[in-house]
């Protein structure tokens, strides 16, 4: 810890000393990263790992801030609307789309809308897997789908909150198959797991870090995953592409920057976030939580989040506004 | 047994090394700080902490954020005590007959049986987690939705217990918590319920800034309000130790506080503003001398303070036994885990003897460096009593202000603590009791979030708390207390709550001032 806060300070030092020399030189002064949602929450780690490796390739601080409330949304309209002049980045999630179209749905004045952030670079995207529980009879999706047909609104699974990423995950499943679950939403994604430990519920949709040891310790038992790809952790776990979904999701993380950062910047960020990825310390980190880094340049993020937007704001259309039904 | 006694023994020896120790003692000391700061609680500075404990290795990570965790519940009874503004959330019920009892000149005595308390139930809790762990968590897993509404409907019986005027102000007060907490986003259809635009309004009424508000704030405004300053109080050194009399009344307490503690703060899901709740109400209903509650018993300090410290270890129990979070706090230090790459399961203990059992000594070795480190503070923070009111009092705003905008860095949480000391002060110039508002505040979006989740699981069927043995056997209990307390109203006994010197003649406040 001493040995980075010195470092940190000698960066600053010959950060300020840059300055004199070059007065186009970015940045100049610290440069603070948001994460929308508390310590511990997985903005918060995603962010963390990165700042440290940026400071090492800019020599300069980049200074985590969790700017939390309102699921994310008062963190990035704060960003959104920033000054735009790279000193303000933002650690977003997939909650990143789905906060503006909700908002639509309900008629809401839109916290932020999507076309205020520039994207910067994909961090991770951890494909959600689909777990039931170990004693259910379920053995594969097969299974689990044609009971489901048989026994609509019977299968119940837990979520993060109504359209949250686990609930928006699920919605997809449900609707490329023709079934119908009984939808239980919980406070959170811990919650959630809780709930499907605890026997309350019968599957989840979750990021595959936390259930993984529960699949080892045999409470949990995994049928699919949403990547395109297999997971690294579960190579045996097929994925709902293989069986025919055309379903795919992923808990991802990006770096932005508010929409009208001068171009000179936002590549020098882009450049930085590159080489930050690369950093042996930054893989050392991601490694140790299980979460595999899914790098992309500003390019392709803005392809794929264009992608996974659209997908969401399908999804959060068909749920459209939930009436209990009495 | 022996097996138990071993793994422990490394684990002192893992606990008792300097480069772990130093960070058990600087857990024990930031959490004394962070709750005795008004507002900030564990989960805020368990929060700020948590990046810095990235660069040390698991066990000693879990070491630090484990005793700020129980190192915050020691502190969040000092200012509850000494100026009735809860240090953290879980400190409210101390503040009504703690701070009774600083206005009768016993501060020393509540101060000392808090920290005693305290130390009785962290040790004893911990021992509980240590034996009973495994079975328990998995006990504590089978409380699903409907089980939760079934226990907090038991909670919303203790509201009798709470205050000592008249019923009908009660139930009023109440249902204004429970209106108040009704605000927010509606968790099962994401509506914003009564935010008016304000962005942050959509996380719902944080109990923190409402119980500095209502207590704390409303104190200073009614002081102010006093045509002559109170006197300032001159603690005596032989006041400071509590009398035979209190070690005597507070024994039963704190040994029922530990248990009810213990077991509350296992189960998923609930706050250790509950266990203190019910400790309270528990305490109150067997007192022989129930009128004194409110009016400075010891009793209501010593039962609160000792469960509050005893839900810590149980909120750990499922989280060290089964990987699951109980709540945000046990969340965080999860993460934290994750981050040092052990992954919290169900054969962490197995896979991390180191981790678990290095944890649990250091516990011990915590909760007694936290008494040896209170205990004679007591007299340092009793003397805080003889500040005048001209500098005391804005310096407790500064700090409450300061507190309440350091949980989340929000303005609106601090306009909100303005607007409810405001209401405090209306209310209780005019006789309300103020507990039973933050009892709503805290219970009801937990009540409407389990009786929905209930009714989704069932596809909304109600007979679904009666088919679930937990949750049928807790309603049927529930319906006895009631059915007990209402008895004597159609029969000829005495009115049970004048019994329970319930039925108010003068208020608390009242009555503690003079």
């Amino acid at each position: 810890m001493t040995t980075r806060r010195f470092a940190l300070l000698l960066a600053l030092v010959l950060a300020v000393d840059g300055t004199a020399a070059a007065q186009e030189a970015f940045p100049t002064r610290p440069i603070n990263m948001v994460a929308p949602f508390p310590p511990g929450g997985v903005a918060d780690l995603m962010a963390r790992p990165v700042s440290a490796a940026m400071e090492k390739v800019l020599k300069s601080p980049v200074v985590v801030v969790n700017k939390v409330g309102a699921a994310g949304a008062v963190g990035m309209s704060f960003v959104a609307n920033s000054r735009p002049d790279g000193y303000t980045l933002l650690m977003a999630l997939s909650s990143i789309s789905i906060i503006p179209e909700a908002d639509k749905l309900f008629d809401r004045k839109p916290a932020y809308t999507m076309d205020q952030f520039a994207p910067i670079a994909l961090i991770s995207a951890d494909p959600t897997v689909l777990v039931v529980r170990a004693e259910k009879p379920w053995k594969n999706v097969k299974e689990f789908v044609e009971d489901a047909k048989k026994r609509p609104e019977e299968i119940s699974y837990s979520s993060s909150g109504v359209y949250g990423t686990l609930h928006m995950a699920m919605e997809m499943l449900t609707h490329a198959a023709g079934i119908r679950l009984k939808h239980v939403p919980y406070n959170g994604a811990g919650p959630a797991l809780t709930a499907i430990l605890g026997g309350h519920v019968d599957a989840l949709a979750s990021g595959p870090a936390v259930v993984l040891p529960h699949i080892k310790a045999g409470k949990l038992r995994p049928l699919a995953g949403w990547g395109a790809n297999r997971i690294a952790a579960l190579p045996d776990l097929t994925t709902f592409k293989e069986l025919g979904y055309d379903i795919e999701f992923y808990i991802w993380a990006g770096v932005f920057a508010p929409k009208d950062t001068p171009e000179p910047i936002l590549r020098k960020l882009r450049d930085t976030v590159r080489q930050a990825v690369q950093d042996a310390d930054f893989k050392a980190a991601m490694a140790k939580m299980e979460t595999p880094v899914a790098y992309m340049d500003a390019p392709e993020l803005q392809k794929f989040w264009d992608k996974d937007a659209k997908m969401l704001a399908e999804a959060i259309k068909r749920v459209g506004k939930i009436e209990e039904k009495k | 047994m022996l097996e138990t006694l071993q793994s422990l023994s490394h684990g002192f020896a893992l606990a008792l090394s300097p480069g772990v120790m130093v960070y058990a003692f600087a857990g024990c000391v930031i959490g004394t700080l962070v709750g005795m700061l008004p507002g900030v609680g564990p989960l805020a500075g368990i929060s700020l902490l948590l990046p810095a404990s990235f660069g040390l290795d698991a066990t000693t990570a879990i070491v630090l954020l484990a005793g700020i965790y129980y190192g915050a519940m020691y502190g969040g009874s000092t200012t509850s005590i000494l100026m009735r503004i809860p240090g953290e959330a879980a400190s409210v019920m101390t503040c009504i007959d703690g701070y009774a009892m600083t206005r009768k000149g016993r501060a020393g005595p509540a101060l000392a049986i808090a920290a005693i308390g305290s130390y009785i139930a962290g040790t004893a809790s911990v021992v509980g987690l240590m034996l009973l762990a495994p079975p328990l968590a998995g006990f504590a897993l089978r409380f699903g939705p409907p089980e939760f509404l079934a226990l907090l409907l038991l909670g919303l019986l203790t509201l009798a217990y709470m205050s000592g005027g008249s019923l009908p102000k009660s139930l009023a007060m109440a249902a204004l918590g429970l209106l108040l907490g009704m605000i927010g986003i509606d968790h099962m259809t994401g509506y914003f319920r009564f935010h008016y635009g304000v962005v942050e309004l959509g996380d719902g009424i944080g109990i923190v800034p409402v119980a500095v508000g209502l207590f704390g704030l409303s104190e200073i405004l009614l002081t102010a309000g006093q045509a002559e300053p109170p006197a300032v109080m001159r603690p005596r050194i032989r006041d400071l130790a509590p009398s035979r009399e209190e070690w005597r009344d507070s024994a039963g307490p704190v040994a029922r506080g530990t248990v009810l503690g213990f077991l509350i703060g296992i189960l998923p899901g609930s706050a250790h503003i509950i266990a203190s709740f019910v400790s309270y109400a528990v305490e109150r209903r067997l007192s022989r001398h129930p009128e004194r509650f409110g009016q400075g018993a010891v009793e209501g300090v010593a039962g609160p303070e000792s469960a509050n410290n005893s839900a810590t270890s149980g909120a750990l129990v499922p989280m060290l036994a089964l990987g699951v979070p109980s709540g945000p706090i046990p969340a965080v230090m999860m993460a934290a885990m994750m981050v040092h790459g052990v992954s919290p399961g169900p054969l962490l203990i197995q896979q991390q003897p180191e981790l678990f059992w290095g944890v649990i000594a250091s516990m011990y070795v915590g909760n007694l460096v936290l008494l040896i480190l209170n205990l004679p503070l007591v007299g340092l923070f009793v003397n805080l009593l003889r500040i005048p009111y001209p500098f005391l009092y804005p310096a407790i705003l500064v700090f409450s202000v300061v507190g309440v905008y350091a949980v989340n860095g929000s303005v609106v949480d601090v306009w909100i603590m303005v607007a409810t000391g405001l209401l405090g002060y209306l209310l209780r110039k005019f006789d309300f009791e103020t507990a039973p508002i933050v009892l709503g505040v805290v219970l009801a979006p937990m009540l409407e979030m389990s009786l929905r989740q209930s009714l989704a699981m069932s596809s909304g069927s109600y007979w679904i708390f009666l088919q679930r043995p937990i949750a049928a056997t807790m309603l049927f209990l529930g319906l006895g207390l009631l059915l007990l307390s209402v008895r004597p109203v159609f029969g000829k006994g005495k009115d049970w709550r004048r019994r329970l010197g319930l039925t108010g003649k003068v208020s608390s406040r009242e009555e503690g001032t003079s």
